[in-house]
Formats: structure tokens, sequence, C-alpha cells
């Protein structure tokens, strides 16, 4: 197909239309975004004395690799994003072959499953927080009761970690992350079960039906013909699926707080008690670049696979 | 043998069927909670141990009759107030209704548009024109995305209070608030609009150039009307995402009467700690627009969630 | 077909925000309205954790609400044709970093704002407050302020920063009948009464024992278990000190609570759900700050008696009949019992742009007409200043059995030199939770030493 650009259409202000069509995205993102990111470089090389802001070099970055927690909370957000994409995909990649099949009312249930995701981070959590309240949730009647969890039953929010079975990575997390993993995976799932559903369903059914003509079982079809097919697919969905693991805050804002301790503390929490409760800006602005590198990373690694996913299309 | 496959088809398809109404009440139980420890009253929702349903009495585990629903959370967020006069006999004097929601409101359809039109615009632009730098520029735009949110707050902070001291005429925290979201849905929507507009044949625009069109006029008379449906739908996510956003909302609009609805939850969290039914029934209500919105609008949400990820 | 159907929802949906945000736009303004009336009457904005609007009679808040709403009319009549209050609420967790950034940045101020001493440093340090002293001592009022409390609100450098105007010291709030031989006065009297309580299937003792709002148990229990053992966390030179043999052994204390189940599991859920174990009576004795009255209702006494108002005259009610009695927290051997000190005080930002409104405010609060009110509302606690201790408003029984109970402790604001105090006060709330809940079996001094060195690395 002929590109446009090579083509000699109308005048001098034709010519440049696309620049005047991207020209006010750009402004606007110059403005809210890389300006913004310019600021949070400089930030994070100064601290604040009560005379103004003063240059102090890596030090912020310094104090930051000193603090416990903050070697404590990589840990956590390891945890939490393994936790939470695993689980995200699997049940997603399940639900969406469970919806694959042709029923009547496949519509209904896909619109069903889709309310959580309609429903804001903070509500949610707030929401999953109303199930397991110690004593009054809904869920504690189940896990508090002795006889599900011997000894003394379980109440979610509180109990601690179990010891650790690698020095000090927080694995097997306590109860409260693998909550908090459930609930973050129960918002992120319609995203994920969609996406991968429309990814099914461009696999055509000519190539599943012959390979059951050719005798494959209902798991070889998965294994042989949709997984090596839906991998771009897949890949992109894991990446933002870190991404937006990596950044989300508001869920354990209003679910667990951090707590108990500081078994739910992530990185991104971690900012933001940094910024926002003990007011040290220098110091969150250079956590602010940490995240923000592994977000880039993660960016880039997404772009490589659609290209890829673009060439062999 | 052909008898008994569709015996089995018929078993098998009872059988998926059950499993996903199963799956859906599962997924829904947590909304469905919510949704009862907003009727229930504070007695019933303290109970040791806790039940689903206020509805036992001293005789019977469940007698639906007794039933104790109450519209105590609603009242207390609302804070209605009698005036006998038009058009309801009473105001909503709580701040949620009276200036939280509105502020939402006005928020999320204004950066929308702004998205929609400013995605529209770029998206066409990417999908249809090669130039220097394209690639570039649309690699640039996704990975701005990439500084976390929290800290950018600092210096749209500042910024926000450079803006209220220059005092321009026209200024407030809400013309500020609008940029800063459209700054923040914007990237990816960018990338969805060019997604759609890839969709669109440009066979279509060729005729158009040869009877004689100018690219506006393509664009206008058949590019517009054949991407409505994928940017209604940029519309409706950046809507959805403005109205579930929190900490820009909080922290950059000085003015609590330009305040947005999940600061309204906030206030709320902060002045009723452990009253349950008050926490739940503000969130039904901050809740409720958006699931609505969806439940009306679904095939574009699908659409342009689904193209989003894909090409972003 | 599809494409219709689109377009009309899409109208639909516009018609419908428009006309959602056509009608409530008058309704924004009326906070401000008041500004207009009358020429050269200019506002006086202030910072409040309690929103006048909210007329919700069981708000958390309520008390502070009803009389910042009440007091409003009385103060624009006593300066009218002068200033006209305008009272901003913010949330009570976010309020100190609000006015921390808007200075930073240069933004809107309050003209006066209302501070708990544990934000003041922060300010101090964010240069976010002004200098008062030579104000402040000027004025008939300051000889009359209890010590305790002006050195509670002065900075590093010896000056004022802030204006006590209440004290809220800790106490323990017991149920009589839970300890028929006394609230116990040393720690193996506490064990011995909360075994026999724990027979019975009830805990002796409920606290702040989360990690909740970054570490904000440190000011309740924590400091007053640590203080009545003699402990202290710094050496007086903004050093961190944890690792003391006072220290050790009242974490040992509380861990013990912990380990041989005296306190009940929902002390450590955070967000004031600890209070739940006193109102059903299930724990026996909760120690936290004498404000905690208006919060912990309604109630039910270990007779199974019911106070069921719903509001925090539940609690006063309960004193009265003498099922609630209160009690100063036990001390180890040759120790007073110790406890925080809370001061609830005024500051006036940088950058405030009606600092006299802000004075003649000051003045109105610390005369004897308005006092009382102010510190039985947004105060809670005792009067700073000590002749208003006398006024009848305090000559209730729980303000007379509260003040024999402060007067037997020893209360002192728990971060002592330390500067860094929101930085200090989550470390150290982490460090003895990880002690006494995530892993009893730590070695504590080990653990204090290496917190210590965390924090002092900072210095």
């Amino acid at each position: 197909m002929l590109s446009m650009s090579r083509r000699k259409v109308g005048g001098w202000f034709n010519r440049s239309l696309p620049f005047w069509l991207i020209l006010p995205t750009i402004l606007v993102l110059l403005v809210t975004q890389v300006y913004p990111g310019i600021y949070t470089i400089w930030l994070s090389l100064q601290a604040r004395q009560p005379t103004g802001w003063t240059f102090v070099g890596g030090n912020n970055y310094k104090r930051l690799f000193d603090m416990g927690q903050f070697g404590e909370s990589v840990g956590h957000t390891v945890v939490f994003l393994v936790g939470f994409v695993v689980v995200t995909l699997v049940v997603g990649f399940l639900f969406a072959l469970l919806l694959n099949r042709k029923l009547y009312f496949s519509g209904l249930y896909i619109t069903l499953l889709y309310i959580p995701w309609v429903i804001a981070d903070i509500i949610a959590g707030l929401v999953w927080r109303l199930l397991v309240v110690p004593d009054y949730g809904l869920l504690s009647g189940i896990t508090q009761n002795p006889l599900f969890f011997p000894p003394n039953g379980l109440s979610i929010l509180t109990a601690v970690p179990p010891r650790p079975w690698l020095g000090a990575f927080p694995f097997p997390p306590a109860p409260a992350m693998i909550y908090l993993i459930m609930a973050s995976a129960w918002r992120a799932l319609p995203f994920i079960t969609l996406l991968l559903l429309a990814a099914m369903q461009t696999v055509p059914s000519e190539i599943v039906e012959s390979s059951r003509i050719d005798g494959a079982r209902g798991w070889q079809v998965v294994r042989f013909i949709l997984l090596p097919l839906m991998l771009p697919t897949l890949v992109v969905a894991l990446f933002s699926l870190t991404l937006s693991g990596m950044n989300g805050v508001g869920m354990i804002f209003s679910l667990t707080n951090g707590g108990p301790g500081t078994s739910t503390e992530v990185l991104s929490y971690l900012l933001y008690s940094i910024g926002w409760t003990q007011r040290e800006f220098g110091r969150a602005a250079a956590l602010a670049m940490l995240i923000a590198v592994v977000n880039w990373l993660l960016i880039l690694g997404t772009l490589r696979v659609s290209r890829v996913e673009e060439r062999g299309a | 043998m052909h008898q008994f496959l569709i015996m089995r088809r018929h078993w098998e398809r009872w059988l998926l069927n059950a499993l996903l109404i199963l799956i859906c009440m599962v997924v829904l139980l947590p909304v469905a909670t919510t949704l009862l420890i907003s009727f229930k009253r504070e007695e019933d929702v303290v109970r040791k141990p806790p039940v689903l349903f206020p509805c036992d009495t001293p005789t019977r585990a469940f007698d639906p009759t007794a039933c104790r629903w109450s519209l105590e959370g609603y009242e207390r967020v609302l804070a209605p107030k009698p005036t006998g006069g038009w058009p309801l006999g009473f105001v909503l004097t709580g701040n949620m209704f009276r200036v939280y929601i509105p502020n939402t409101l006005l928020y999320a359809t204004t950066s929308s548009l702004l998205v929609v039109t400013l995605a529209g615009m770029a998206g066409y632009a990417f999908s249809r024109y090669r130039f220097r730098g394209h690639r570039l520029l649309m690699s640039s735009i996704l990975a701005i995305t990439g500084v976390p949110l929290l800290t950018n707050l600092l210096a749209l902070y500042q910024m926000g209070v450079d803006l209220r001291k220059a005092q321009l005429p026209f200024y407030d925290d809400r013309l500020l608030i609008i940029i800063v979201y459209v700054g923040f849905y914007l990237p990816l929507s960018v990338w969805v609009a060019k997604g759609f507009f890839d969709a669109i044949p440009r066979d279509l625009e060729e005729a158009a150039f040869i009877d004689g069109c100018s690219p506006l006029d393509a664009l206008g008379r058949i590019i517009i009307p054949l991407a409505a449906p994928g940017l209604m739908s940029i519309f409706l996510l950046t809507f959805v995402n403005v109205w579930n956003e929190f900490i820009a909302g909080y922290l950059l609009i000085a003015k609590n009467e330009f305040k947005p609805a999940m600061f309204g939850l906030y206030d709320f969290l902060s002045q009723n700690i452990i009253n349950f039914q008050v926490i739940a029934a503000a969130c039904v209500l901050i809740a409720l627009p958006t699931v609505v919105l969806f439940l009306f609008t679904r095939r574009l949400f699908f659409q342009a969630m689904v193209e989003g990820a894909v090409k972003g | 077909m599809k494409r219709l159907w689109s377009l009309s929802t899409f109208i639909v949906l516009i018609a419908l925000v428009l006309t959602g945000c056509v009608a409530p736009a008058p309704a924004g303004s009326t906070p401000q309205a008041g500004a207009d009336a009358g020429a050269g009457v200019k506002d006086f904005v202030t910072w409040y954790q309690y929103d006048q609007n909210n007329e919700d009679t069981k708000s958390d808040e309520r008390v502070g609400n009803e009389y910042i709403r009440k007091t409003i009319p009385l103060f624009n009549e006593a300066f009218k044709g002068k200033w006209n209050w305008v009272n901003q609420p913010k949330a009570f967790d976010k309020m100190g970093t609000e006015l921390i950034t808007a200075v930073q940045a240069g933004g809107d101020v309050p003209d006066l704002m209302h501070i708990g001493n544990s934000d003041l440093l922060a300010f101090y340090q964010n240069g976010t407050v002004q200098d008062l002293t030579e104000w402040a001592q000027a004025q008939p009022w300051f000889k009359d302020l209890d010590p305790n409390s002006v050195t509670a609100c002065q900075g590093p450098d010896g000056k004022l920063y802030c204006i006590p105007v209440a004290e809220a010291p800790q106490l323990v709030f017991v149920w009589k009948d839970r300890f028929p031989d006394g609230y116990p006065t040393t720690p193996a009297d506490f064990m011995k009464q909360a075994e026999a309580l724990k027979a019975k299937g009830l805990y002796a003792i409920t606290f702040f024992g989360s990690t909740d709002y970054d570490g904000e148990g440190m000011s309740r229990f924590f400091w007053t278990a640590i203080s009545s053992f003699g402990g202290k966390l710094d050496d007086g030179k903004g050093v961190m000190t944890l690792n003391t043999p006072a220290n050790v052994a009242a974490i040992e204390f509380i861990r013990e609570i912990v380990t041989k189940g005296y306190a009940p599991e929902i002390v450590f859920a955070g967000k004031f759900q600890e209070e739940e174990a006193f109102k059903d009576a299930s724990a026996g004795s909760f120690p936290t700050g004498i404000f905690g009255y208006r919060y912990v209702n309604p109630l039910t006494a270990p007779s199974g008696k019911k106070y069921e108002k719903k509001n925090e005259e539940d609690m006063l009610d309960a004193i009265a009949a003498g099922d609630v009695t209160l009690a100063p927290f036990l001390a180890a051997e040759g120790q007073k019992p110790g406890c925080n000190n809370a001061v609830s005080a005024f500051t006036i930002p940088t950058g405030a742009k009606n600092v006299d409104a802000a004075k003649d405010y000051i003045n109105w609060i610390m005369g004897a007409e308005q006092n009382p009110a102010w510190v039985l509302g947004p105060g809670g606690g005792f009067p700073a200043l000590k002749s208003i201790q006398s006024a009848e408003s305090f000559q209730t029984p729980f303000y007379k059995e509260a003040a024999k109970v402060v007067a037997a402790s020893n209360c002192h604001p728990w971060y002592g030199s330390l500067e860094r105090r929101q930085e200090a006060q989550k470390l150290i709330v982490t460090t003895i939770y990880k002690l006494i809940k995530e892993d009893p079996s730590a070695d504590i001094a080990t653990t204090l030493t290496a917190a210590e060195a965390e924090y002092n690395k900072g210095n």
C-alpha cells in the first residue's frame, strides 16, 4: 500500500498536517509528564533544610539502601509480583478457555466477570477488607474457625508470616500478602481474561479441529497449539501485569496499609510512606527513580515483544 | 455413537454453564457482601460470628420476614434533609452528592473528551503518515508512562501553586487537575487510537482523495464516523480511570469544594473508621455510576481494552 | 445499527453528565458565601480535622464537628466587621504533610492550624511554621501555661513554634469487675491477674499494637509501657538509644502479654479496631489517650449492663456508674507509671495571610470564656492553662478521676530529642512489632541495636 506522505496532496498545511495533529499531545505530555520527570531527577539529589533545598548528591540513594525496610520491600515486591502475575495469568487463561466455548450465555458471563475491573482500587481494597475484618468479616467467620485452620483459627489481617525458608527472603508469604495477591488478581482478572480470550479467538478453529482429528486430547491442544500461538499475547499480558503490580498502591492503601507489621509493604507503598508521611521528598524521589528504571525496562520488553509480533504477523 | 456424542455435548454444556455460574458467584461475592453490609444495621454488622443475612431470629436461623434491613448507612452518607418543596421534598446535604460526585463527573467528562480529541488526532497522524522520528516518538510516548505517578505529583503540585500565584483570570485547580488527568491517560490512548485507525482500510481514503477530498475532509467524512465506536471506547476507558483515581485528585486540589469522590470516600473513612455499614454505603454509591455505565456500554469497553493491550 | 446504538448511548451519556454538572454548581460556592458580607471584613482561614458541615450525629468526629459548627458564628459575632472565620476541614492523618508541601511550594496556607506536638519537628525542619516566642511571651495568658506543654511546643532552638491549648495524657480505661483486686501496679501482679482472666477466657488488656498509620502506636501503649519501665529512646542529643536494659525489659513484658495470649488478636488489626475488645469487655483494660472516651462506644459491662447512647456519653456514664475506672499504668520497681503526653496546639504557618486574625483568635480561645469549650471539643484533654483546670467543666467524675491518675504518672512525649520523628516512629514501632509478634524468639537487644544504628546513620 502506498504511504500517503509520498503523495502530493494539497499545500503546505496538508503536508505538515501530521505535525499539527501530534503537537497538542506532545505539549500536554511535556507539561504533565516530562517536566515532572526531570524535576524528580533533580529532587532525588536534594534534601530539605529549614532554609530550603540543598544539594546532597547521592546521599538520598545511600540512605535508601541503608534502610532495612528497603531490602524487605524489595523482597515483598518480588513475592507480590510473582504471585500476582502467576495467579492472574493462570486463572485468566482457564477462564478464557471456559468462555471460548460457544455458550448461549457467554456474553452475560463475560459482563458479570468484568465488573471488578470497573471498581476503583481503593474501593476494591475496602470491599476485600470488609470480608476479613477480624471477628466481623464474613470470611473471618470461616478462617478464624479452629475447625478449618487448627489450632487457633487464622485471622488474615493479623497473622504473622511463617519463618522464611531462604535467609531473609519473605517466602512463604504472610497470609495477608496471599490475600492481597488474591484481591489484586481479582481486579486484574477481567482484563487479562478478555485479552487472552481475544487472542484465543484469533486462533483459526481449523487448526484446532485438525489437531483433534489427529488425535490430540484437550490439554495437548492447549499445550501444543494454543499456547505457542498465543505466546506474544501472553508475554504482553505478563509485562502489563508486572507494570501495574509494580505501581499500584491504592489497594494496599485501603486493604492492609502495609501490615501486619511490614509484611505487605511493597516498594510503591514505601515510596508513599517516605514521601507523604515521613515527608522526605528527596529520598522518595530517589526511590521513584529506581522504580522508574524498572518500569522502563518492562516497557522496553513490551515494545520488543509487540514488534516481534508485528513482524511475525 | 453419534447419539452418544450429542448426549455428551449436552451434558458438557450443562456442566460448563454450572461451572461458569459458580465462578461468577465467587467473583462477585465481595461485591455482594459489601452490598449486604451497606443495608445492615450497626448491630448486625458487628456480630460475632458474622452473619450473611441479618434475618435470623432467636428461634430460626433464617426467617425472611424478620430481616432487619436498614438504610442507615445511606442516610448518613447522603444526609437527606426535608425541605417540603420541589422537586423531591428533600435535599441531599451530604458532601458526597452535593460536592464530590459532581466534581468527579466534571473532571471525568472533560478530561475524557480532551483525551479522545487529542488521542484521535495524534493516533490518526501516527496511523496514516510515515515521517522521520515516527517510531521514536511513538516509543517515547509510551516510555513516558514509566515515571511513577506518586512523585510526578511533587512537580505538578509546584506547578499548580505557581499557576495559582499567577492569578490568571480563568484559572482554578479544576483546570490543572483536568490537564493532569489528560496527561496521565493520553499516552496509552494514542496507541489505542492508532490501532483503531490502522484497522480502517486505507482504500476508502484513497478513493476519497481521487474524488478530490483534502485529508481533512477525508478525516471528517470518512475516518471519524468509522472510528466512532473506537473513540467512544477510549472515552469510556478514560472516564472510568479518572473516576477511580484518588491520589492526584487528593493532593493537587487545594479547595475542599473542588475535591473528587475518591477523596470523599477518604473523608468518610477518617470520620467513620469502625462504622462498616457507612463505609460500605459510600463505596456502593461511588462505584455505582461506573458499574452502570459499564453495563450499558460493555462492548465498547472490551474493544478498547483488547486494542490497548495488544498494541501497547 | 450497532453504530446508531453506540451513538445514542453517547448522546444520552453526555446529556446525563451535563445535567449532573449544571445542577450542583451553586451549592459548591456556599462555603465562601460569607466572604462578601460587608466591606473590610477579611477572611480568617483555619485547618481543623473537624468539618462544620458534617452534621452526622454518629460520625466519629461529631464532638469536634459540632464544636466548630457552633463556634464559627460566635467568633464572627465577637469580631464583627473585622474577621470572618472560614474553616477548611482536612483529613487527620494527611493535614501535616499537606501543610508542609503547601508552604514549600508557596501554596495556599491557612492562617492557623490545629496540630498535635508530634508534627512540630517536621514543621520546624521544613520551615513550615512561624516563630511565636516574642508575641506569646507578651500575652497575659503565657505565664498561666503548664511548663510541660510549653516545652512540647518548643523547637530544638528553644523557640516557641506553637501555642499549647490542651494536653492529652495517656491513661488506662479499666473494667472494674475484671480486676477485683484493683488494677495491677507491678508487672508481676499484672501477669498474675492476666493469667486468672485468661483462665476465664478473657483478656487482661487491649492496645494499639499494629503498625498502622505509620507507627501511631508509638505514642500510645508502646511508649506507656517503655516509660513505665524507666526506658528512654534517645540520649538527649538526638541520638537514638534503643538497646538499654529498661527498654529490653519493657519489650520482654509486652512480648509476654502477646505470646501468653493476655491480649486479643484484634490488637494487631489496625484502624483502631482494638477498641472493639474493650467495648464488649472481653478485654479488661485499655491504655490509650484520655480522648479515647469519645470513640469507644457503645459499651457492654461485664455484668451485661449496656451503655448504648452510641456517643461519648456512654463512657462517661460507665465511669459515673463505677463500671469503668481510670488507672495509671503499672510500673517496674522503683519507677513511676509512664505515659505519653500529647499536646493539642495552634500554629501559624509561614506565609499565612492574616496573622492578625490568627493572633486575635488565639487570644479569644485563651480567654476564660472560650477555653473550656475548646478543650472539651477539639482538644479532648486537660486545659494547658492552669487556671482553667479548676473550671466547672473539669469537675466531672471523669475529669476528677483522670486528674488523679495523671498526677500519679510521669507523662512526657516519647520522642525526646529525636529530630526525625516520623521516621523514628515508624522504625521503632516496626521493630517492636517484629519482636513481640512476628518473631517472639528473636534476640531483643541485637534487634534494637540494629534499629538504632539504622536511624543514627541518618544523623
